[in-house]
């Protein structure tokens, strides 16, 4: 089970440690860790999550410039350890507003309470967001203030949660709402991989539906699709119940109060995608000429918003320069391009041209940068999946139901 | 381009997070020191109080180490704020390992919060008092741990079963059972969520106690889908190892496919190294993926224990062969349940038990089956980032195992250009693997785009990729080698690489994908070979011309064209030989040698000029290597024999012909593929740590040997009453060790002593038949080893009246009242002490002890004799028997069987009431502790009895002195030795006797010593080597008495020491403390219980 947990800045300081087990794992494994770090290129997000070090086995996932990094002496699932690091790093990017080194530092007492509450001998204990919330206030302004005016605050409760102990720990059973609505909102990603050729390799959504509910006592909820055959995959919240999915493809579950990802699907071999993006590239006697257009292939019927093309110039191309007719474009330092359009213009076609100067001796570029794509669009849901309807039952009034959709562009690939 | 105005935006950012600041923790962590913090704890506020331990934090979290305030925290432990309360438990729990003393100060206000009323403030301080890792703490922490087990809240008996490993920690052996009772009682919860916690203490504590799991089982596969997220990971581990353990494999499942069940043969080899054939026996099952399964069902089983042990002995085990019971049915209603209870775990959202879930199926579910947890964990892949990687390094094994199963997803395995370098070779390995004839078309175009892909590391591992494609699916080969030379041709166009370091690589990995490619079919890829030598001229990477060269060498006899072309290619060689690189001009060297060996005809001629050219040149290289390769060519090429030039005369010497053999082996054998590889490495169960980092991490632990739960434990488990209490006298003690002793390795005892199975009763049944047909005289049994004097008496009772009908006596069995007097005597004089007393001390010894030997012994030596036969059931027969310690003259190779045979023997004519008849029936017991079942005949009538074999005969005495003894001792120690104590009363009868009666003179110690001797050599066949009696003052107390006993096994007649202490009062019971010293460790236990049992028993002389 897991050892001890540090939490890392991206520059390699330690901001705390946890440790969870009488056996304590000492601090220099950070050493140890950040020195492998440095001698796998340094690129942080693309370290492996498991690591063998020589004294212990060590998971990490790399959040926002911040590294969770726990360690274990024995065999356990590796993918508990990620799988409760990933969870320790959205609560407490929950409960203070985003995650950096600052906001961290800050609140580091409530970060120990935090972990502490979490993991119990090295065990995950209590993870469920509505359970810690009772029983650790997250930090607001209120209590910023009162602190501030009367020197003393408390944010560890002094009665356990009640849902501690019910068989729907995700739900208080007293919950008054001064609202009574519920809104369900689907967000969804679109991959698509392009080929040179304007050949589509595969495209596909991975969408999740998002529920803000508001509902006093304890209502329970169905959810049904107009279309469910067109769901590839689905990963469910707890609370959703398995039978009445496995009998009438229906979501019936009863909710936890608040913001929570109810479900998440996946809706294969798509065969349109929204926007096109034409690369191309002419090599001619040590340099090349790079061309990029962008437009509407398939209308969503709304407008595609903050389009954004990026790519990484290819090591041996030693200098570039681009224009374009709309939108703006930089080059960072580590040859990455990025070039936002924005909304893509009704009159004219956004296209980016460029002369890159190729590594003395090449005469062609032989190798090609993989652009990516990003936008997003309001209002839709590109897979056409569809809320049928959604019955609130055990609710003395009816309340409020709101529907909204999204689409953005997830690993949207094109080669050139 | 707005420096100034960037500059503005920062200093906003940073005013804005200074606002922001206000009312948090912040100068805490900043300036945690910069007041005195000692006062602060001792203030009488809670503000104050808080704010220092929060500084103390802070400190902890900077790495300070700040235990030195530990004493005056510790003493906040009994504020009533709950703040204050948490932060102290955060306190001590960082640094309780650290001070555990200081910790102990608190230990009475943790009871006082255990009786809290607030459930919250209890499960604190259960956390803790169990999370200070001290000794003296263990037992009130189990106290409080046992309460808190049974508390209302389930919040707190979540915590307790979270604080059960804590103290398994501790490693206090007498707190193992009750921590074993704790689990058990906490897995039989009501509360989902504490079940799920105790299922990760029963993994920490008691992972092999599966039989605790089977009287719950279905219920614990009920409450599986309402246990926390990561409880289930749990359960469903160790409900997976139950069923293992249980029932054994499922035989529709993929882990049994490697084990077709109808061919016994295949059955039979199924532990051995496979043959690189073995895919034939089945059709569709390609060799690899059949290699890869057998790997599989062999590592998910054994330990790296067995695993390496089996490295270096290569041993053969056969567990599974020879025991049907092995798999089990889909249908079984446990495999069913589970299977059925984890399917909806793949739709979990936590990417640790979708992965936990299927690799329950991937063991247990049916092959068609399979198909359910495909998607669920290629899902995973897309929508757990973190996860992805440990996702696929599981489903690269579950692919190389069954590529059909994912063929179908390939799209899911197209590289992202966000992905790390190591998840593209994940993804490039598994394409790879599934790529079938329905998909290789777009895999192959995927190849394409990424040979393109700027980390040119990924380009090499692509080429790669394509060869292996090709070795997979022979009908591609044509397709990829265009695209091959087509590399070739672009990367050679690339004149000078510069900063381009994975350029040459790309460049010589296509040349050995082309290599690989070539080497199945050359004949058919004739033209390839042309293409590439035509390249030649352009390529300008060393390795990659050696490449080419050597398989011109290799592939200079193929087809026509190459014929046509060599001349040209060996003159160009020859030209370029002085400019090439060390690495191109070893293989020229090579490779026209070759050539000039296999040339036929008028080309010969020239071949050879151009290979003395190259020759010179080399002779005068610049490296030593190439001139001392060149030398050696010359000397062989030139002492060829010229067969061909000499027509007719042929005056080869043998010499010659050698020189000729070694030549055509040295230049001239072709290649043969490689195959094999896949044995070296090591599978792990699915999801597991190790499968990542491919070492067994400690605490791994395979699956249990199938059905190595007997039913029988469990339903004795589950009848925990009176019964077993019942069962477990001496005899069935004795039954269960002797299960034990003959599974040799196969199925380890019942975990609670019961009885033989119903397998080892039937072969009992066997032997019983065989008697039958034994007294027909016809099987051959044999047997020696144990050899049993077998009087057949007939009892002189009054109630005797059977006399004339006792003609018929049948032969068979055993048994025997009486030794007759003769045979005592002969055993009897065996036994090497017997002169008088001669009681000098041995000046040898500091302690003062006197060594005697003991005479007269023999007349208190009687053979133990047991009854096999009661008059009562006899019908007035009384067969009793004894085992002698005469070794037997039949062989004890003779026959090899491994059951218990036995001697054929003569029938007893007659016997008249109050006549004895004494016969010999020599059973071999093959080293088993069984029961023998014989049945005697007499009268007509059949009587089964049941001859127990004793261990303590199971030996020889081999006589030693004290000095043999001592030195074979010294070499059996450790963990050759075990040792029980035990008490003895037999003397003090005799004792109390002796005091009535007159004889002073006799030593009473002098008559323990005769009683415990003669009681052991009554026993067990073995040699009394030496008795040390202590000269003490007090009389009445015996210390450091101490009898030594030798004996050898004697199936391999190994020695067998035994030593006995006795201590205490004469006149009360005394303590025995019994050593053996023996180098078979299950044999030497089971004789050391034996020992202790007769000590122990109370016989009635």
């Amino acid at each position: 089970m897991l050892q001890c947990i540090f939490i890392i800045s991206n520059s390699g300081e330690v901001i705390l440690e946890k440790q969870l087990q009488g056996h304590r794992a000492d601090r220099s494994l950070c050493n140890w860790f950040w020195e492998y770090a440095m001698t796998q290129g340094g690129e942080l997000s693309q370290l492996l999550p498991v690591i063998a070090s020589p004294t212990h086995y060590l998971f990490q996932i790399f959040r926002e410039g911040i590294i969770f990094l726990a360690c274990t002496q024995v065999e356990m699932p590796p993918l508990m350890g990620t799988e409760f690091l990933c969870r320790v790093a959205d609560i407490i990017s929950d409960y203070l507003g985003g995650l950096n080194e600052d906001l961290i530092k800050d609140n580091f007492v409530i970060v120990y309470e935090l972990l502490d509450e979490m993991v119990d001998n090295g065990y995950p204990l209590i993870t469920e967001p509505n359970i810690l919330r009772e029983m650790i206030s997250p930090p607001n302004i209120v209590s910023k203030m009162l602190s501030v005016v009367t020197g003393r605050s408390s944010n560890v409760s002094t009665t356990l949660p009640v849902a501690t102990q019910s068989c729907a720990p995700w739900r208080k059973t007293d919950i008054k709402n001064s609202g009574n609505e519920v809104y369900v909102n689907l967000v969804e990603e679109i991959d698509a991989i392009v080929r040179s050729d304007g050949n589509l390799v595969k495209c596909e959504i991975y969408g999740e539906i998002q529920v803000d509910s508001n509902l006093s006592g304890y209502p329970d909820l169905t959810l049904s699709f107009a279309n469910p055959t067109i769901l590839n995959d689905v990963r469910f919240h707890p609370c959703i119940r398995f039978r009445p999915w496995e009998l009438y493809q229906l979501l019936s579950f009863v909710p936890p109060n608040g913001q929570f990802k109810l479900m998440s699907y996946r809706v294969k071999k798509l065969k349109s995608i929204p926007i096109y993006v034409k690369p191309q590239l002419i090599s001619s006697s040590g340099s090349c000429r790079m061309t990029v257009l962008v437009g509407t292939r398939n209308d969503p019927g709304k407008p595609i918003d903050s389009i954004t093309i990026e790519f990484h110039l290819p090591s041996c191309v030693t200098s570039a320069d681009f224009t374009s007719n709309h939108g703006t474009v930089n080059i960072l330092a580590d040859k990455r391009c990025s070039w936002s359009i924005g909304r893509i213009p009704k009159d004219k076609a956004p296209s980016l041209t460029g002369n890159l100067v190729l590594e003395s001796g090449l005469s062609s570029l032989h190798v090609c940068p993989v652009l990516q794509a990003k936008f997003k669009i309001m209002g839709v849901a590109l897979s056409g999946l569809q809320i049928d309807r959604l019955d609130v039952k055990n609710m003395p009034t009816q309340p409020y139901k709101g529907f909204r959709a999204l689409t953005r562009a997830g690993e949207y690939e094109v080669r050139s | 381009m707005f420096p100034q105005f960037g500059a503005t935006a920062e200093s906003l950012s940073k005013a804005s997070s200074l606002v922001f600041r206000i009312g948090t923790d912040a100068h805490l962590y900043d300036d945690p020191d910069d007041v005195s913090i000692a006062p602060l704890l001792d203030s009488s506020f809670d503000s104050e109080k808080a704010e220092a331990l929060k500084r103390l934090l802070a400190l902890i979290a900077q790495g300070e180490d700040v235990s030195n305030f530990f004493p005056q925290v510790v003493k906040n432990v009994a504020t009533p704020s709950s703040e204050v309360k948490k932060l102290v438990y955060l306190y001590i729990l960082h640094y309780a390992e650290k001070r555990p003393n200081e910790a102990l100060l608190s230990i009475n206000c943790f009871q006082k919060d255990l009786s809290d009323a607030n459930p919250l403030v209890r499960a604190w301080a259960l956390r803790a008092m169990s999370g200070i890792r001290l000794h003296a703490i263990g037992p009130i922490a189990l106290v409080a741990l046992s309460k808190c087990a049974k508390d209302p809240s389930s919040y707190v008996r979540k915590c307790a079963a979270n604080a059960l490993s804590k103290l398994n920690d501790l490693h206090q052996e007498e707190n193992a059972s009750s921590l074993e009772e704790l689990v058990s009682i906490l897995l039989n919860d009501h509360s989902p969520g504490v079940v799920g916690a105790a299922a990760a203490a029963f993994n920490s504590i008691c992972p092999n106690n599966l039989s605790l799991v089977g009287r719950i089982f279905r219920r614990l596969c009920e409450t599986v889908p309402d246990v926390d997220e990561w409880g289930q990971i749990a359960l469903i581990n160790i409900l997976l190892r139950y069923v293992i353990a249980r029932h054994g494999l499922v035989e529709e499942s993929i882990m049994a496919s490697s084990h077709p069940s109808e061919n016994s043969d295949s059955r039979r080899e199924l532990f051995s190294i496979p043959a690189p054939d073995r895919g034939s026996i089945l059709v569709e099952v390609e060799p690899s993926e059949h290699i890869m399964r057998e790997l599989m069902l062999r590592h998910y089983i054994e330990g790296p224990e067995q695993y390496s042990s089996r490295q270096i002995d290569a041993k053969e085990d056969d567990n599974g062969s020879n025991n049907n019971s092995y798999f089990t049915s889909i249908e079984n209603n446990d495999v069913k349940l589970l299977l059925q209870c984890t399917s909806p775990l793949l739709w979990s959202q936590n990417s640790a038990v979708v992965l936990a879930a299927a690799g329950v199926h991937w063991v247990l579910a049916s092959q068609m089956d399979m198909e359910n947890i495909v998607k669920p964990i290629l899902f995973v892949l897309r929508s757990s980032y973190a996860s992805r990687y440990v996702v696929l390094r599981n489903i690269q094994i579950f692919a190389k195992a069954m590529p059909s199963l994912f063929s179908a997803y390939h799209e899911d395995f197209f590289v992202s250009s966000s992905d790390s370098y190591q998840m593209k070779v994940l993804k490039l390995d598994i394409l790879s693997t599934i790529a079938a004839e329905s998909s290789i078309p777009f895999i192959l175009q995927e190849f394409q785009d990424y040979i393109k892909d700027p980390d040119r590391r990924f380009a090499v591992d692509v080429v790669a990729a394509i060869a292996l494609c090709v070795k997979n699916l022979p009908s591609v080969a044509k397709t990829c080698l265009e695209g091959l030379l087509a590399i070739v041709k672009q990367e050679s166009s690339i004149k000078h690489y510069g900063s381009l370091e994975g350029e040459a690589g790309v460049l010589i990995q296509a040349i050995m994908s082309i290599k690989t490619i070539i080497k199945q079919d050359p004949a058919n890829y004739e033209k390839v070979i042309v293409h590439l030598i035509r390249s030649l001229d352009n390529i300008k990477e060393p390795s990659a011309r050696a490449l080419i060269i050597w398989i011109v060498g290799e592939y200079s006899d193929v087809g026509h064209i190459i014929l046509k072309i060599i001349p040209v290619v060996v003159s160009y060689l020859g030209q370029c030989f002085s400019s090439e690189e060390l690495e191109a001009k070893h293989q020229i060297l090579n490779t026209v040698a070759k050539i000039v060996l296999s040339a036929q005809g008028e080309e010969h001629e020239l071949f050879r000029k151009v290979l003395f050219y190259i020759l010179d040149l080399a002779k005068v290289d610049l490296n030593y290597d190439i001139r001392d390769r060149g030398r050696m060519i010359e000397k062989l090429v030139t002492s060829q024999p010229k067969i061909s030039h000499q027509e007719g005369i042929l005056h080869v010497e043998p010499d010659s012909i050698l020189l000729d053999e070694l030549l055509k082996n040295m230049f001239c054998g072709k290649i043969q593929s490689v195959t094999g590889a896949i044995n070296h490495f090591r599978l792990y169960l699915p999801g597991s740590l190790s499968q990542i980092v491919l070492h067994a991490a400690p605490g791994y632990t395979p699956l249990p040997q199938p059905c190595s739960l007997p039913e029988m434990a469990l339903e004795n488990r589950m009848s925990q009453d009176g019964i077993e209490a019942a069962n477990s006298s001496d005899s069935s003690y004795e039954g269960s060790q002797s299960s034990y002793y003959d599974s040799e390795g196969s199925i380890p005892s019942p975990v609670d002593g019961e009885n033989p199975d119903s397998g080892s009763e039937s072969d009992v049944a066997d032997n019983d038949h065989y008697m039958l047909r034994g007294a027909n005289g016809s099987p051959d049994a044999t047997a020696i080893g144990q050899l049993i004097h077998l009087t057949d008496t007939s009892i002189h009772d009054g109630t005797a009246k059977q006399s004339t009908a006792e003609n018929n006596t049948s032969s068979a069995t055993d048994l025997t009242n009486l030794m007759s007097k003769s045979a005592l005597e002969s055993w009897l004089n065996e036994q090497p002490c017997l002169p008088s007393v001669n009681s000098s001390a041995d000046p040898s010894r500091e302690r003062s002890s006197a060594r005697i030997s003991i005479n007269e012994i023999e007349v208190s030596v009687k053979p133990k004799l047991n009854v096999l036969l009661e008059p009562a059931n006899g019908n007035g027969l009384r067969v009793g028997y004894s085992f002698t310690s005469e070794i037997s003259k039949i062989s004890p190779c003779y026959y090899p069987s491994k059951v218990p045979t036995i001697v054929p023997m003569e029938e007893i004519d007659s016997l008249h009431p109050g006549d004895m008849a004494r016969s010999i029936l020599q059973v071999h017991f093959h080293h088993h502790l069984l029961p023998l079942k014989l049945a005697i005949y007499y009268n007509e009538k059949r009587h089964p009895v049941k001859l127990q074999p004793d261990i303590g005969y199971f030996t020889r005495p081999i006589a030693m002195d004290l000095n043999a003894f001592t030195k074979l001792e010294n070499h059996l120690r450790g963990m050759f030795e075990y040792s029980r104590r035990c008490t003895f009363a037999d003397h003090i009868n005799i004792v109390d006797q002796e005091k009535g009666q007159s004889s002073l003179n006799d030593d009473k110690i002098l008559l323990i010593c005769r009683k415990i001797a003669a009681k052991m050599l009554s026993s067990a066949s073995i040699h009394l080597v030496s008795v040390d009696m202590p000269i003490l003052l007090k009389f009445d107390e015996v210390s450091d008495l101490c009898l030594r006993f030798s004996s050898e096994i004697l199936s391999n007649s190994k020695p067998c020491l035994i030593t006995v202490t006795a201590e205490g009062k004469c006149s009360e019971a005394l303590d025995i403390s019994v050593k053996v010293n023996c180098e078979e460790t299950v044999f030497g236990l089971n004789l050391l219980n034996r020992i202790v049992a007769f000590l122990s028993s109370n016989s009635v002389s």
